[in-house]
């Protein structure tokens, strides 16, 4: 039992990641992005480049940190994979989804959005194949906590856990102190009014997908770390961000990363109670129930 | 000045003829016959597949062909989508007008193509991989007019051997993770009953559903019961972030795995250092050394022995299939194609390798009008009646330089095993 | 020749058939606006439900009550309708986007359920041995293929009658007056989540309809079936063809089955050997290129709903339709 919330708790961190981006992205722009997840894709591929070519270039970087099978390549390339996804999602609004933001409604939209997925996704394995990849072919092992009740967790999963509340920590920090914080708030709020306060509201739209791009790569990368890499990444992991966004309330950060672990923590309990074939729908359930009761789920508001 | 012409017409066209005789079988392939192919080649463990039949085909154009024209295989995308998988086949029949069709993979899109496209149209169907026993209650209610036939060796021999290999090693108890497809519920149902009538315990029977993005769950439950030895019926994908999670929180290492496990990819991504005691079931492949010599090819073509979900089987489908084309003669409808199949996989029948070579020596002997078996990279390929195959059975283990055999249980052990069993 | 005709026979059936579930998402989106995620679900119950009610006795499942043809199709789309009447009554008060991912949940715990309970349908194994009506008497070739298809046309026509009319008549206003201003609506005593619960469940059937059609044509169906990729590819052909016009739901379904199937065909016919293996990959990414592609041209989609006045007790017989 304890074991299912701790476990559920480390995978919830990655979906929170994931779910933050995919919720202001869907309260400012007022969309449902299906290719949000394809951005955990891209940071993880773009990652495994450059910490290859980072441990090519300098080998005393192969080294891992402590018992974590991260190196300190691959914490370098995170930080260039979180410029490359920002910049990516960026390019994907302007090209595609602001020509559709101003000719269609939003149904067109959620439509674009599945097809620059499938674009991107069949992209990847192109490139790189369809095969599985890893960062690192060491098997960690779990540290056991205690024996009785037998509690595991591995280093891997608690770095990305404490990594994910640092960067939720700064984005607070960001939203709530800052000036900049303050526009997209106030953009999120109203975007009319805030654009006759002077907020540029194109360069709001940038700075989301920036954070957007860069939590999701984070996120991508962790779970390339804990898990393995494939093109199918961003398929497979875009119904859990979603009911994690749904679960916590479209525009809420805070309901994002709430949403995140209960998500998390639920597929996890799920098992105890059902056979495990029915794990994929576990996310669902978990929709289904939270908007009978919450219908603007957690935090969401419900909007005009 | 017309009479100059001619003659000159007349030398060419001798000379053209002699040469062409000179020539021999390799160069009379001016003519070429279709052959259709349906599989997944957008998924990871199909395009290998694709791959190997195409492997096949190459071989026996080196081989000048069957029935003297060169074969082309026409290559459609299931994308493991059961309406597109159709429409494929559909093409490939009406417009390609091919007599032979191998595919699918995954039972649910083999058994509409088999239902709506093959057998309506007199097309024999041969699939290296479809794993449902609807199709042997298929062939039996007579649905099939002998046209569909599968390289897969029923889960029940896998079962049965994987059972064999626990009772072997002394384990008390085991957990058992199976992929949610029907080729995993099959087996994990078949070796669960088999355990429990060997006496060993099944402390957790858990379905893997593909596509999850991860599986600390369903690995935390297996866990629970601390079992003795772990079995595997999973592909390579979901099986290494399977195995990871399990040995990374310190679950036995003590693993029986299926034969869609034999994979490099699998052994590299675990690593070799953690495979020690891990043992892997399989259809045999014939204690010849002609065996060897697919292995041989297929290393020296793709850069790696034929380890993977299917590639064995795609490879016997495929070439049988040309052999039986080639029994059939010129022309043949895909229901002639079909009946020739007995006469290339005859246990009396002349043995020949699976290799160019090989499909040479086969024309040779059916031109005679005798019959041929076919020595496969599955083993010595024979269909039943309903068009499934049984073979014997090999334990296998990962190794540096790939994979090696351990046992060998020829087929009459694994059937008296069975019968224990039941 | 005779085996282009008979491929475009079978082509012209299956995208017949998802033209009639493409007919049934119009009415729920381009008539009222329900932002159904689920398409699936409604169209694999009908399925499964017809092949279990009509079918023959499976030792494993549930089954065989060998009921006749059209008695098995009716009872699919009636479990069709009882699925979107729970899932409606529970659902349909959510916003867009909520309704949206909450109908995605359905229908993938529909295919969960579908994968799992083998003693329901089977489990991995799907439900076969459907016998096909009139099999015997015409053999399984062409002829039985044209008259499948006549049927299909028959029951797509019927469909596309009803709901034209539909449109014209006062639900239909109704429809429209709930989804242009709900407020306005509930002002003059209309009832909009009745309604709107009428206008899924209405849809569903239809998507039933469908999806029994679908398994009977191929007498099998399985989880593979019921993949979300369905929802998707029946979504594409209403934006495509033009959401709120039902000519345009069928132009959609044959486009966009037709450019499936076609991109399928020609990459395996004109691209080069070595690509071959690679054609499945490139077909996703055209599919995705036209999907942005039309969106960023044409998202009206190529039939734009056309906007009707019926004037009540108007001797004026024709509809004025003008483009928005």
């Amino acid at each position: 039992m304890i074991q299912s919330l701790l476990d559920g708790v480390l995978v919830g961190a990655i979906l929170s990641l994931g779910a933050i981006g995919l919720t202001m992205a869907m309260h400012i722009l007022r969309f449902a992005n299906f290719s949000h997840a394809e951005l955990l894709s891209i940071g993880a591929y773009a990652a495994l480049v450059f910490d290859g070519l980072f441990a090519a270039l300098f080998p005393l970087l192969s080294e891992a940190i402590g018992p974590l099978s991260l190196t300190w390549a691959l914490a370098a390339a995170i930080i260039v994979s979180m410029a490359i996804t920002a910049i990516s999602a960026i390019l994907i609004d302007r090209v595609v989804f602001r020509r559709v933001r101003a000719l269609g409604g939003e149904l067109s939209m959620v439509f674009a959005s599945f097809g620059v997925a499938l674009v991107i996704r069949n992209f990847i394995s192109l490139i790189f194949g369809l095969k599985t990849q890893l960062y690192s072919e060491d098997i960690v092992f779990a540290v056991i906590l205690s024996q009785d009740p037998l509690l595991l967790v591995k280093p891997d999963q608690v770095f990305a856990l404490i990594a994910a509340l640092i960067i939720m920590l700064a984005l607070h920090l960001f939203l709530s102190r800052t000036t900049l914080g303050y526009a997209l708030r106030a953009v999120a709020e109203n975007p009319t009014l805030a654009e006759v306060n002077g907020i540029n509201l194109k360069r709001m739209i940038a700075v989301v997908w920036t954070i957007g791009g860069g939590l999701a790569a984070f996120a991508g990368v962790s779970y390339g770390l804990t898990n393995q890499i494939s093109p199918v990444i961003g398929r497979d992991l875009v119904l859990p961000i979603f009911a994690a966004t749904i679960v916590g309330g479209i525009g809420s950060v805070y309901g994002a990363v709430l949403g995140g672990f209960m998500v998390g923590i639920a597929a996890n309990l799920a098992l105890v109670v059902l056979p495990s074939g029915y794990s994929p729908a576990v996310p669902f359930l978990i929709i289904i129930l939270v908007l009978l009761v919450r219908p603007n789920g957690l935090f969401g508001e419900a909007r005009a | 000045m017309t009479l100059t012409i001619l003659r000159q017409g007349a030398y060419a066209f001798g000379l053209a003829a002699g040469l062409s005789a000179l020539g021999g079988a390799a160069m009379a392939q001016d003519c070429t016959t279709k052959i259709g192919a349906v599989l997944p080649t957008s998924v990871d463990w199909g395009r290998p597949i694709a791959e190997t039949a195409q492997f096949a085909v190459d071989q026996a154009n080196e081989a000048g062909g069957v029935a003297g024209c060169r074969i082309e295989m026409v290559l459609r995308d299931t994308q493991v989508d059961p309406k597109v998988g159709v429409d494929a086949a559909k093409a490939l029949v009406d417009l390609d007008g091919v007599q032979v069709l191998i595919g699918a993979v995954s039972s649910g899109v083999s058994m509409p193509i088999l239902t709506s496209v093959t057998v309506p149209a007199g097309v024999m169907q041969m699939s290296c991989c479809s794993s449902s026993t609807a199709f042997s209650v298929l062939a039996e209610e007579g649905k099939t007019n002998g046209l569909w036939f599968r390289t897969f060796a029923t889960s029940g021999v896998q079962a049965a051997v994987g059972a064999m290999v626990a009772r072997d090693d002394g384990v008390d108890s085991v957990a058992i993770l199976y992929k949610n497809d029907d080729w995993g519920q099959d087996i994990g149902k078949l070796i669960a009953a088999d355990f429990e009538a060997l006496g060993i315990e099944v402390t957790a029977s858990v379905a893997i559903t593909d596509g999850q993005p991860s599986y600390r769950a369903e690995v935390t439950e297996a866990l629970r019961g601390q079992p003795e030895a772990l079995y595997l019926a999973l592909y390579p994908k979901e099986g290494v972030a399977a195995v990871r999670e399990w040995i990374s929180l310190g679950g036995t290492q003590k693993m029986i795995v299926a034969n869609s496990l034999k994979s490099e990819e699998f052994r590299d991504s675990v690593g070799l250092q953690y495979l020690g005691d891990t043992l892997g079931t399989d259809t045999a492949s014939p204690r010849v050394s002609s065996a060897d010599t697919f292995v041989e090819r297929y290393t020296a073509r793709f850069d790696g022995p034929p380890a993977g979900p299917g590639l064995a089987n795609s490879y016997d489908a495929t070439m049988i299939a040309l052999l039986a084309m080639e029994a059939a003669g010129e022309g043949a409808t895909g229901a002639e194609i079909a009946a020739a199949v007995p006469r290339v996989t005859d246990p009396e029948g002349t043995p020949v390798t699976a290799d160019a070579a090989g499909f040479t020596a086969a024309k040779d002997v059916l031109a005679e009008g005798g019959s041929v078996l076919y020595q496969g990279a599955t083993g010595n390929v024979r269909f039943d009646a309903n068009g499934d195959v049984s073979a014997p059975a090999v334990v296998w283990g990962f190794a540096e330089s790939g994979i090696e055999e351990k046992q060998y249980i020829p087929l009459e052990d694994v059937d008296a095993f069975m019968a224990t069993v039941k | 020749m005779i085996g282009v005709i008979s491929y475009f026979v079978f082509f012209a059936t299956v995208a017949s058939i998802l033209a009639i579930a493409v007919l049934g998402l119009n009415l729920q989106w381009g008539n009222t606006g329900l932002f159904n995620g689920g398409v699936v679900a409604f169209f694999g119950a009908g399925g499964y439900a017809t092949l279990i009610l009509g079918g023959t006795q499976q030792a494993d499942h549930l089954g065989g009550y060998d009921l006749p043809y059209l008695l098995a199709l009716a009872g699919g789309a009636a479990i069709a309708g009882l699925l979107a009447w729970v899932v409606g009554v529970l659902t349909l008060r959510l916003r867009h986007d909520y309704l949206a991912i909450a109908t995605f949940g359905v229908a993938v715990t529909f295919e969960s359920v579908m994968r799992n309970a083998e003693w329901l349908a089977g489990g991995a194994k799907g439900v076969r041995g459907f016998e096909r009506p009139f099999r015997e008497a015409l053999g399984d070739g062409f002829s039985y293929n044209i008259l499948f298809l006549c049927f299909v046309l028959l029951v797509g026509a019927a469909v596309y009658v009803f709901l034209e009319r539909l449109i014209r008549s006062p639900f239909g206003r109704l429809l429209r007056a709930i989804r242009e201003d709900e407020v306005a609506a509930r002002s003059l005593g209309k009832f909009p989540d009745r309604v709107r619960l009428t206008a899924f469940v209405a849809g569903a059937v239809i998507m039933g309809v469908s999806g029994g059609l679908y398994a009977t044509f191929y007498a099998f169906i399985s989880p593979q079936d019921v993949l979300p990729i369905l929802t998707f590819q029946i979504w594409a052909m209403l934006i495509v063809g033009g959401a709120g016009n039902n000519r345009g739901a069928i132009l959609g379904a044959f486009l966009i089955w037709g450019g499936w199937t076609a991109s399928g065909w020609a990459l395996s016919r004109f691209a080069p050997v070595d690509v071959q293996l690679y054609t499945g990959t490139l077909q996703f990414i055209l599919i995705g290129f036209i999907i942005v592609g039309m969106l960023m041209w044409r998202p009206q989609g190529l039939l734009p709903e056309r906007l009707v006045v019926s004037h009540s007790g108007a001797r004026n017989k024709h509809q004025q339709g003008r483009k928005e």
